[in-house]
Order: C-alpha cells, then structure tokens, then sequence
C-alpha cells in the first residue's frame, strides 16, 4: 500500500461515483461517496464503473468477495443513487452504509421534509404516467422521481444491509467516523451536514406551514391528486377551454417538487475527511443562497457556516466540487461584496495564494458538459483554477484528440462577448471563452482528451493523489 | 300578504323593459333577486356579526341563469386543481329564483360552509361588480372582456395558496384557499375584497386589451390600481361599512387612525391585501423612480384618488351641512363616477397615472361644466400634490377655456356613420391621417369603438358619447447587447390614440401616444418629437426589464403551471415579431412577480 490517498471519480455522465483509498499499514481503507448518474440504465456506465473497481481495485476478502468498506449517499436524487443496483454488489462486501438524516423516514425532525419528498414523488410520477405535456425544464424535474431511485433507496437500506449483515446508518452533523464504529489510522471523518433537526434548517416554516396547510385541504385529506385517470368535463365551457384552464392553474405538484428537489440537494451528507493534516471537503449537492436565518429554508453551505464553523472555515486541500460545478454548490465569489457570507466561506476554504505563492489545494469536479445549460459553470471553474492546483487548459487537448471539435459546438452561449451591467447568468455564459483557462480535472472533458467520445467504452475516471 | 311572483314569460317582458326601472320596482317585480352574500369575507362576519352578510344584496335576473352558476358573463367551474376534482355545481332553481346545494336546500347563510355556497358567493358578487362598471354611472355600456369569448371563467377553489388572479390566457379568475397562522382555512373566493380586486383587471383588460402588452411598469401599476379602486369603492358602497367609517371618523376622512383600525380589521383575513391600509399613504411619483413593482408603485394613485375622496367628503360634511353619513354617501357617488368614467377617455396604449389624472379631470369637466364648488381644482391639486401632474400642468387647467371644440378635419364623416362600424371608423381616421397625426405608413386599426349612455351623479344623462381607439404597431428592433437574448429581434411599439365625440360630433376628448414617423409641418413635427421620446423609453424600460430577467416564459404543464416562474412581462413571436405581455400578477402577499429577479432564480436542483 502506498503513502498517498487516492481520489477517484469516475466518468458517468453527469453524476457522482467517488472512490476513495486512505492508505494504511495494511491494504487501506476504501470508500465509495455516491453511484449515480443521469445517463439511462442501458448505458451500462455504473456498472462498469464499479466492476471495475471490483475487479481492478477494491481488495479480495479472502472469501471470494471483494472489500469495500463504507458507502456514503449524499442524497437520493439519481445522479448519485442510481447505481445502487445490488446486482453491481454481487461480490462486494460492504461494511458500513451511511445515509443523510433526511432519508430516514423515521426520524422525527424530517418528518415533513419525508413529507414532502413523498407527495413530490407521487405527483411528479403521476404527471409522468399521464403523459401531460411539460416544459423541457421540467422533463427533468419529473426525471428525479423515476422508479429507478425508489430501487437504490431499497437497495440502500433494505438489500445491501441484509445481504451484509449490517445497518444503515443514517447521518447527521456533529457525528465522526469513530463514534460511528470506523477506525482508520490517522484519520477522522467528520460530518458536517445534514443538520440533525432537518425540518427546521431546511424545509423552513414557510414551506412548512404550506404543507401541513396542503396537506389539511381536500388534497390531502382525500389522497385524491391530480390528474386523475378519468376526467369529467365541465358543462358550462368548452372542453378546450377547460383543457387551457387546467394548463394555467398553478401547480402545487410542481412547485412542492422544485421545493424538493432543491431541499434534496441541501440535506446532502458532506463529509470533512481529516487525514494526516490534510483536509478533505465532499460536500454532495450542497448549495448556498444569500444566508442563513433561523426559521427559513436554508442551504446548506449557510447553515455550515452557521453551525460548523470550527470545522469547515479553514483552508481545505481538496474539494469535490459540488453539484457538477454548477454556480450555487460552490460558495464563490459572485457576489461584488467582498463582506458577502457565501465569499467569506470561499475565501476560508480555498483562499487565492498571496503574490509570489502557488495554490496547493486540488478540486475534482465529475460533470458532463451539454447536459444543462448551466452546468457546470465556466466562470466558477476558472475562479477555482486560480485557487487550485493540478489544473488544466483543455482546448488544446481536445482539440489534438478530435480536431473537428468545436468550443461553440451546443453551448448555451449566446453572448460571452457582450458586456453586461451585472454579472451574466451561466446560461448566458456558456464555457467557450473558458476552455483555455487553467480549471480543476474534470471527468468530461478528460475522458474527451483521451478520444472518449461517449460512455460506451472501458470505465474512464479521473485520480487525484494526495500525499501526507 | 304574499306577492304573486310574475310567470316567465312575464318577467321575460319585463326584463326587457329593467332599464328603464328603478331599482325597488325591479326588486318587487322579481327582476332583482335577494342573495346572501358576505359583506366582506368570514373572518370580518365572525369578527363582528353586524359586518356579516349584506342583507340589501340583489343580483339581476336575466334570462340564461344556470348552473354552475352560469349566466351571460360568468362561468363558474369549481375544478380543484390539486386533486382534478370538478366540484358539483349549485343548481339554479329557476322557479324559485335561487340556488340550491347538492342536498336541496337553499345556498343561504345556513350553509355558508359548503362550497356550493362559495360558489354562489363569487358569482354574485361578480354579478354585482359588472353591474358596478356597467350602469350609468359607470361606464354606461356593455363592457366586453380582453379574450375571445363573452364568459369569464371564475374558479373558485383552483387548489391550495395564498392566491387569486385574472388570467387572460385562460379566460378565467382563479381563487385559491389557504390555511391561516390559526388553523383557519381562508377561502379567496369568500373575500369580496380580493374578487372586486381581480374582477377589476378583468374590466381594465376588456375595455384596454392592449395595456398588456405595455413594458411600463406604470402601466402594469395603473392595472394595480384599478383592481384596488374596485375593491375600495365597491365596499365603499355598502351601506353598514360606510356608516360604520362615518361614525369611527366622525366624517372626518383624514381621520387616519380611525379608517386604519377599520382596514386592518377587514385585512385579517387576507393579509397583504390591504386595499385601504395602501390608500392611506403620502407617496409621490419621485418616490418611485426605480420602482419595479406595479403594485407600490399604484399607491401614489390610489393615494391621490383617495386624497380627493377624503377633499370631497369634507366639502359635503363641512360646507354643504350634510351629516357624516350622508357626506360620505355623496362623497362616494362622485368617486364612483369620477373613477370609472374616465376609463373611457385612456389611451388604448401605455396608459400613464398622468394620463389617468388628465381623463379623471376631462371627465369631471363635461359631467360638470360650471363647477360652481371648484371640484376640479381641488382635484388637479390633489394629482399636483403627488407629482403626478406638474405645476404648470395644474396651473393649466386652471385656465378658463370652452368645453369642447369641433374637430379640424380634412374629410368630414357623420358621428353616427363612424360609430355604425369599424369598417366606417377606419375611413374616416384614413381619410383625416394628416389631421389625426397618424402616419400614412401605417396600418392603423379600429382597436376599439362603442358607444356609451353615461349619468351624472344626480342620474341626468349625458350626451351619449362616441368612443373610438385606433392604434398601430410601429416596428422597432431591438438593437445592442442590453437585450440579451432578444438583441436583433423585431418588436412594436404600440402607437394610437382615443377619440370621443358626442352625438352632435364634439369633439370630446383626443388622447395619443404618437409614434416616429408622419409628416412635415409643426405639428407632425412635434408629434415625431413625442414619438421618439416614447420610443426612448419604450427601449430603455425593456432593456433594464431584460436585464434584471423580468422577461421570459413561465414553466409548466398542461397540468398547471410552476408559480415560481412566472416573470413579470412574458413575451411570444406573433407575425415574426416578439409581443411581450403582463403576467399574471400572482400572490397577494408580497410581490412575487414584483419581485421576480430572473436569472438563475430557478432550475432542476438534480
């Protein structure tokens, strides 16, 4: 076993699947953040990416498996649980399997937030079988709730704990590794969120008093949820009067499920990994917003800072870049007030070197460009290439590795070269003009230098070793 | 004694004879039905059982009455969006001229807690809002709606939310119901606060459809203002609301303290909405010149209308020796005739509060030429006071002049020949375009053109009058990166004008929103003049609109819509031309659209 901790994320498309080996006097302590990924099944992406780190990585137990042991699920949107497929686990043996707080559905200060994610579930997969006609937008937001991810979730608390004779155990801030039955050398893995009363930190009165309020109305009252198989016309209009009227209603399927979707990302478990010194941030999906205030629904990077302070506000020497780089799951500095929280906690973790220095930190973002118009963020990774080190300017790889390819090429970008009287949108800016700039690893644009056009191929990942 | 209740085909034949009765012979006539409708919503009856329900209401009869209930304007379809559920509809018992519930009974007070009685409730008070801009001493003609079709849609349990809106796009009113801070479930639909209010977009867009499409937020906030003077005048109207002001102020209007206790008490229930509370202020039109929000920026109007209310009230309690009560009667009688009448006199393009103020004191001068007590100085002083009008504008209209002139045309057409047709009203505007400064280029329209049978306040009529809107769409291309997206895009500027005459061809009133192009000569010179200035601000307000991401497309499904996203002005490619539009104005606490702050505000959070 060598003396470096290895960080590897595998290319599955736009999603998360990190393995991680802290290095010991024997064969290593290895872990898996997260197996997901928006690519379909059929792809076969997630399972050869943890065959491979069966068959090539994880080490034998002696009795025909392989080791691997712990598994940590940020949150339950797709992208990071889908892959939790037990016939990708046949041969793996697990030890420990950490969950959020928020994804157990029996604890008391996430009832309403279970509350929510369940109503959400069954709506959007209703909207989904009706066959109702959707922005594009929210296609996606209908394809969070697909009956693939109530499979990983069984998978993660059901099949896998059985077939490993173990619990899940579901996570909040303020617990660490050893309390939680893992001792590795050197080491201790912190847990800086969800917080454990995930009701008040996240869903926030508001939306709470309009779910109990949803919830006392005939809607929940009678479980009868829009749209019902069967409809009866009115009498006194038109049916394509009715059919408009029902297109502008307001939806509180939709708006309940945005409020889901968002709230799923800030009750991501995000780990601090403290390893001879070093200090490793995984923080999921987490977002930020303008800040924290008690009573509201916060994000999660706000209510960190609020309450982890002691832990999180110092210089880290990795970062999982959160939510495939999208603008707000990296706290950075958009905003024009140096003084803002969101710069403030930027500035702690990954501070710009003083004159004359070299950043040492090292970020790791898992993306797949194209997916959304505004993931991952071209400025935001270019701010953090300044703050880090192991950077890459792409344009010149990618061009050697396919030489028709073209920076324009499905960009969302119709003006980089505009000047704007405050900061564009990501949507506006596209990453063109940022390809030559020095940015963290990233898995797509990787796996593209090397002549990967698609997933279709061998697992492709990206390492970053750390040493001591 | 009982009455003998006329047989129908009876009342049919003196339905068609109603206007020329008055209201209690409609009412033993059977021509105007007793209903029981809140005075103001639940909360204020069980606050205070006197403010309960309005004994005096009555609804007109009319012919087609249905289910529903349906009748000639409104359609009320109680779908529950949240669960697909079409609630069963009150049955119209048309014998007994009334309505009854799923069990038979009357829908009275007695079962106020069903939800067929909601829907009686909304409909009445629909009935009796319409009725409000329709009579003489409204707008003294049919009023149509702003989309094709003759039936507003009125839902009144849409689903769950702190929400009620007009909406164009789907012909309807939609209410929402929430739970309050006790538990309580408040149903919008019960408020008639909130219903008058959103029934006054419904009006405004009907008689100006193009307002809509205006990018001036003081546009969007005039539309504020009238679903807030709505609101107001109507519960103004009624009689144990309005004693019971008098008697807390003792007349005294300005009595600030006093109608502020009142309002708060009848804003409980829908807080956020508090009509009166927004009346009550001192804001002046420098106070908003950022102001995005339609809706604060509408308080300096409602302001004003509300200081010349208060001006009038003190006239008829201190000099003319009427009693609170009474004074405050006669106060409201002319503010409802002051208010809505002008409507007629607006542009059909990019109304302004100046434009309003302009209408309000031209309407005031022909209904009452001599103005013995100096109403419309006292008027111009209060729009003066709250910079809505300049002090040379004020000190203008001072100046004595003659009421109206005949117009200076090129081609003389007979009044009655322009108001038989469209097709006749556009002949003449052809054949005058010099005259009516309206540039031979352009494909001017008859936007509009109705006649009105308008009352004074002590009900003698008015010359009818003659109201003819004509407008065309002067294209503009949006040029330079501050249009975003939209840069290299056609769009219009609405330009047009409202000509009103009276039936022995006066000219009225002429009102314009001039665009770039036209002829030589001074006066075509000046109006280019204006015509470049609007287009100025026409860019500069869509530029920063765009800019701040107050401009877009709202998400959704053909299962509803995503509230949260829905910007301020939306916007479509007609005729390969981009049509920007109000959006709904969604929420009645707080601004959400108001303030909508685009850009990445939202997104699949996957």
């Amino acid at each position: 076993m060598g003396s470096e901790l290895l960080i590897r994320s595998y290319n599955v498309g736009c999603g998360d699947c990190f393995y991680v080996c802290i290095p010991d006097e024997g064969d290593g302590f290895h872990m898996l953040i997260d197996c997901g990924s928006k690519e379909s099944a059929r792809s076969g992406v997630m399972e050869r990416s943890i065959r491979h780190l069966a068959d090539e990585v994880l080490p034998a137990t002696g009795d025909g498996k392989k080791r691997l042991d712990l598994i940590v699920v940020t949150h339950r949107h797709e992208d990071h649980i889908k892959g939790f497929d037990p016939r990708f686990f046949h041969d793996i043996a697990i030890g420990h399997i950490w969950l959020p707080a928020a994804m157990n559905k029996d604890h008391p200060q996430a009832a309403q937030s279970v509350a929510l994610h369940g109503l959400a579930e069954t709506e959007m997969r209703r909207l989904a079988e009706s066959g109702a006609a959707l922005s594009p937008e929210l296609q996606d937001l209908v394809g969070l709730y697909g009956i693939r991810n109530a499979g990983a979730v069984e998978a993660l608390t059901e099949t896998l704990p059985e077939k490993n004779g173990i619990e899940t155990r579901y996570v909040h801030a303020g617990m660490r590794s050893d309390a939680l039955g893992i001792t590795i050398p050197d080491t201790v893995i912190h847990v800086l969120g969800p917080e454990e009363d995930v009701d008040f930190f996240y869903l926030g009165k508001e939306l709470d008093d309009r779910l109990r309020g949803f919830q006392a109305g005939p809607a929940g009252a009678t479980g009868r949820t829009a749209p019902q198989a069967a409809e009866e016309l009115p009498t006194n209009i038109t049916g394509a009067d009715f059919r408009t009227l029902q297109s502008r209603l307001l939806s509180n399927a939709l708006a309940f499920a945005v409020d889901d979707s968002s709230i799923q990302n800030n009750v991501s478990t995000v780990l601090l990994i403290e390893w001879k010194g070093k200090r490793l941030l995984f923080v999921g999906d987490a977002e930020w917003d303008e800040g924290f205030k008690p009573g509201r629904k916060n994000s999660a990077w706000n209510v960190m800072w609020e309450k982890r302070r002691d832990l999180l506000g110092a210089p880290i020497d990795f970062l999982k870049v959160g939510h495939h780089g999208s603008h707000n799951a990296t706290p950075w500095n958009r905003h024009a007030d140096d003084d803002h929280e969101v710069n403030q906690i930027f500035d702690a973790i990954l501070p710009r070197p003083a004159e004359g220095h070299s950043p040492t930190a090292r970020c790791l973002v898992s993306t797949k460009r194209k997916q959304y118009d505004t993931i991952p963020d071209a400025e935001l990774l270019a701010e953090l290439g300044k703050r880090s080190t192991g950077t890459k300017r792409y344009l010149s790889e990618l061009k050697a590795a396919d030489a028709a390819f073209d920076p324009h090429d499905g960009v969302f970008n119709y003006s980089v070269m505009k000047t704007y009287s405050k900061p564009p949108s990501p949507r506006q800016v596209g990453d063109h003009g940022f390809l030559d700039e020095p940015q963290p690893r990233r898995t797509d644009l990787e796996s593209a230098a090397r002549g990967a056009s698609d997933l279709s191929g061998p697992a492709e990942f990206v390492d970053v070793l750390l040493e001591a | 004694m009982s009455r003998r209740r006329p047989t129908k085909s009876t009342r049919l034949r003196l339905y068609s004879a109603a206007r020329h009765l008055d209201l209690k012979t409609c009412i033993e006539l059977g021509l105007l039905f007793p209903l029981d409708v809140y005075i103001q919503d639940p909360l204020v009856a069980e606050n205070d059982p006197k403010f309960g329900f309005d004994d005096g209401f009555h609804v007109r009869w009319e012919p087609g009455i249905g289910d529903g209930p349906t009748s000639a304007r409104f359609a009320v379809v109680d779908y529950e969006g949240d669960t697909g559920e079409l609630i069963p509809k009150a049955v119209w018992d048309a014998d007994a001229c009334r309505f009854v519930g799923l069990d038979g009974k009357v829908l009275d007070r007695d079962n106020k807690e069903t939800w067929q009685f909601h829907q009686v409730n909304v409909w009445a008070l629909l009935q009796n809002a319409l009725a409000f801009f329709e009579g003489g001493q409204g707008l003294g003609r049919p009023i149509p709606f702003g989309f094709e079709g003759n039936r507003l849609i009125v839902v009144p349990h849409a689903g769950y939310g702190r929400n009620a809106f007009y909406d164009r796009e789907s012909k309807s009113l939609q209410f929402y119901y929430f739970q309050d801070d006790d538990g309580r479930m408040v149903y919008t639909c019960q408020s008639a606060d909130i219903v008058n209010h959103e029934f006054g977009h419904a009006v405004l867009d009907g008689i100006r459809p193009y307002f809509f499409e205006s990018v001036l937020v003081e546009t969007a906030a005039f539309h504020e203002l009238v679903g807030d003077l709505t609101a107001i005048l109507i519960l103004l109207r009624n009689n144990r609301f309005r004693g019971a002001i008098a008697e807390a102020t003792d007349g005294d209007m300005a009595a600030a303290e006093a109608l502020t206790h009142i309002a708060e008490q009848f804003g409980q229930a829908v807080e956020g909405n508090p009509y009166l509370r927004t009346a009550l202020n001192t804001y002046k039109m420098s106070d908003m010149a950022d102001e995005e929000g339609p809706h604060r920026m509408s308080e300096v109007l409602t302001g004003a209308m509300f200081d010349i209310l208060q001006s009038l009230s003190t006239f008829y309690i201190e000099k003319r020796g009427r009693s609170p009560k009474q004074g405050f009667w006669d106060a409201i009688q002319r503010m409802h005739r002051m208010a809505v009448q002008p409507l007629d006199l607006l542009p059909p393009v990019d109304a302004t509060f100046k434009d309003y103020a302009l209408a309000v004191l031209r309407a005031e001068q022909l209904a009452n030429p001599t103005d013995p007590h100096g109403f419309r100085d006292l008027m111009a002083g209060c729009f003066g006071a709250r910079e809505i009008l300049s002090p040379e504008e004020v000190e203008a209209l001072s100046e004595p002049g003659y009421l109206y002139d005949r117009p200076t045309l090129t081609v003389l057409h007979d009044v009655e020949d322009i108001a038989h047709s469209r097709a006749a009203a556009y002949r003449f505007l052809d054949d005058n375009r010099d005259r009516l400064l309206i540039p031979h280029s352009q494909d001017v329209q008859v936007a509009d053109l109705y006649t009105a049978d308008k009352l004074t306040r002590q009900g003698a009529r008015l010359p009818r009058q003659i109201i003819l809107q004509y407008l065309w769409r002067e294209d503009v291309r949006l040029e330079g990166e501050q249009f975003g997206d939209y840069e290299g895009e056609w769009t219009s500027l609405l330009c047009g004008g409202t000509l009103v005459f009276d039936d022995c061809a006066n000219l009225l009133w002429w009102t314009r929103k001039p665009g770039t192009e036209g002829g030589d000569g001074k006066a075509w010179k000046e109006e280019r003049a204006a015509g470049e200035e609007r287009k100025g601000q026409f860019l500069a307000v869509l530029a920063r609109r765009i800019q701040s991401g107050r401009v877009g497309a709202p998400l959704g499904s053909s299962r509803g819509l995503l509230g949260s996203s829905m910007p301020p002005l939306t916007v479509q490619k007609t005729d390969g031309r981009l049509r920007f539009a109000l959006a709904p104005h969604l929420n009645l606490c707080g601004d959400v659209n108001d303030d909508f702050q685009g850009g990445p505000g939202w997104e699949v959070s996957s």
